[in-house]
């Protein structure tokens, strides 16, 4: 079943100047086609000025198409009365984790997105303990989110989504600004969620090596869709990567330049261990 | 640092005081300040003094806590003290010095005015020391919502208050590196007369002002991400509920009311 269906999308930024006449355009993204499945696990990749964060907040209804039709869930998002339902099923994270914690205390902030939605007190308290334990930060919940680390903010606005018990979690470069360990624990928790709770999932990012870990990876450039396979499929073209101003991950790279210069090995290795699988089936062969 | 990054004075502890019902304890301080100002009497006076401390013992807070804030009314308190001692109309001279005239009803007005003074800074103080920032905003979310109706928006004020509260560390950690940044290129914040030092804050403050609208656009829009909207009533994952301690709170706040009356004119 089709959870987020892109129809023929269109969506621009307008500057205007003070007598609000038009100074500037820029189409974002262009006459889109897309349909993400339930359940699914999907990375976005894209350089800067791809349309990829657009596409996210057209997923949340922050914005509506300037013309084709975004449904998710089954809602029109630019019809008005289904706005609050479409932010509902379709949770939002952003990049910058202090930029989206509103209170000052842990709990609080993950009672934010059900307090708007008018829930009782009782099963608000039951929400957020749950949607805190299943992003591993329940001991945390009367603390203060300004002495946490990057990735444990970052784990809280994703608890803060999942205490609205949405389908889809749309995550916007959500790693971008933290180092290496909080990356990691990020990860974990949106593929635990993914596989878990069988939460639709669609990673925006430039780290090649977490997209390499979705089921599938589209690839935007000018608005459009250029490459949309498994990550198997889309690391394995190389040269078009390169064309798009992407890298592949480094062992995909490695696979590749080996290839070229003559080894015979299949491409699409995405790890070092199916690496170093298909290096020993080489040297038993010989 | 972190000395300053504690908002407000709240002081953790388990106390009576610390439990109640936050708007029991604004009723409390609110009560209190406002009968201070009918103490008359000597014996009313030591009343109200007598209460507080009770207040100060059972709150387990620090006396030299309690203390600090009068440190800050120190000035104010000097200045009438001259003022009152000097030219306060009397006639029961105390002791003369060419034109300086100190009298009896001076000093007893000045008496009375300090007392006061610190009585209410002092009870002001159990308020803020035993109670967060957040159950503050909460209850006076709940004493500005009758106001609702005659278009107080109660719960946007409320709401602004709470993100006031979690950006303060934030930006305050903002300036740290904003002022590092310029000191590293030979910014100097330290010396110079107060013109000049003003004068240094402009380049801090333009990046900060810039960088904090752009963290409200962000945060706007992560609102709004998470079904924020103003037309209807949000719900609430602590309702404030009163327990038995806030009734027998209410009681003890009434006693000391209609002790006061009563001792006022004894």
């Amino acid at each position: 079943m089709e959870i987020i269906k892109f129809e023929n999308v269109s969506y621009e930024y307008i500057r205007t100047d003070e007598q609000q006449r038009i100074t500037q355009r820029f189409e974002a993204i262009k006459q889109l086609n897309l349909s993400i499945e339930k359940g699914e696990f999907v990375a976005v990749l894209g350089h800067n000025g791809s349309g990829k964060s657009t596409l996210a907040k057209l997923i949340n209804a922050l914005i509506q198409p300037k013309s084709g039709t975004v449904t998710v869930n089954g809602f029109d998002t630019s019809v008005e009365e289904n706005i609050y339902k479409v932010r509902k099923s379709a949770g939002m994270v952003f990049q910058n984790p202090d930029n989206q914690i509103i209170a000052s205390v842990v709990g609080e902030d993950v009672a934010f997105g059900p307090e708007n939605l008018g829930i009782k007190s009782a099963e608000i308290l039951r929400r957020v303990r749950e949607a805190l334990e299943s992003v591993g930060m329940l001991k945390y919940f009367d603390y203060s989110p300004h002495n946490l680390s990057g990735g444990q903010k970052q784990r809280i606005a994703i608890a803060g989504v999942l205490a609205m018990e949405p389908d889809i979690i749309v995550l916007d470069e959500p790693t971008a600004m933290l180092d290496p360990l909080g990356r990691r624990d990020v990860l974990k928790t949106v593929m635990k969620l993914n596989a878990e709770k069988n939460i639709t999932s669609v990673l925006i990012t430039h780290f090649m090596d977490e997209a390499a870990l979705a089921q599938r990876i589209i690839v935007m450039e000018g608005g459009k869709i250029a490459m949309d396979g498994k990550p198997a499929e889309v690391f394995s073209q190389v040269e078009k990567m390169r064309e798009l101003r992407l890298d592949v991950p480094q062992i995909t790279e490695l696979n590749y330049m080996l290839k070229k210069s003559g080894v015979n090995m299949p491409l699409g290795i995405l790890t070092v261990k199916e690496m170093t699988d298909e290096l020993c089936r080489l040297k038993l062969r010989a | 640092m972190n000395e300053r990054l504690i908002i407000g004075q709240y002081y953790p502890a388990n106390s009576v005081l610390h439990r109640l019902d936050p708007r029991v304890k604004f009723i409390g301080s609110f009560a209190y300040i406002t009968m201070i100002f009918f103490a008359e009497s000597l014996l009313s006076w030591f009343f109200a003094a007598v209460y507080l401390f009770a207040m100060v013992i059972i709150s387990k807070v620090p006396v030299r806590l309690m203390l600090k804030g009068l440190k800050s009314i120190l000035f104010i308190l000097i200045f009438t003290c001259i003022l009152n001692i000097f030219f306060a109309p009397g006639e029961t001279v105390v002791f003369e010095f060419y034109f300086i005239k100190i009298t009896l009803e001076g000093l007893l007005l000045f008496a009375k005015m300090a007392a006061r003074l610190v009585l209410l800074i002092i009870s002001s103080s159990i308020l803020t020391l035993t109670t967060t920032p957040l159950a503050l905003t909460d209850a006076l979310e709940f004493f500005l919502r009758p106001f609702a109706k005659i278009g107080l928006p109660a719960q946007e004020i409320a709401m602004m208050m709470t993100i006031a509260l979690r950006f303060i560390p934030t930006l305050m950690e903002e300036t740290e590196k904003i002022m590092k940044a310029q000191k590293a290129r030979g910014a100097d914040f330290e010396t110079g007369g107060l013109v000049r030092r003003a004068k240094a804050l402009v380049p801090i403050l333009v990046p900060l002002f810039i960088s904090s609208f752009k963290r409200a656009e962000d945060l706007a829009m992560a609102m709004e991400a998470r079904c924020y909207r103003t037309d209807i009533k949000r719900s609430k994952m602590k309702e404030l509920k009163f327990q038995r301690a806030d009734y027998s709170a209410l009681v003890c706040v009434t006693g000391f009311i209609a002790g006061l009356i009563i001792f006022r004119y004894f």
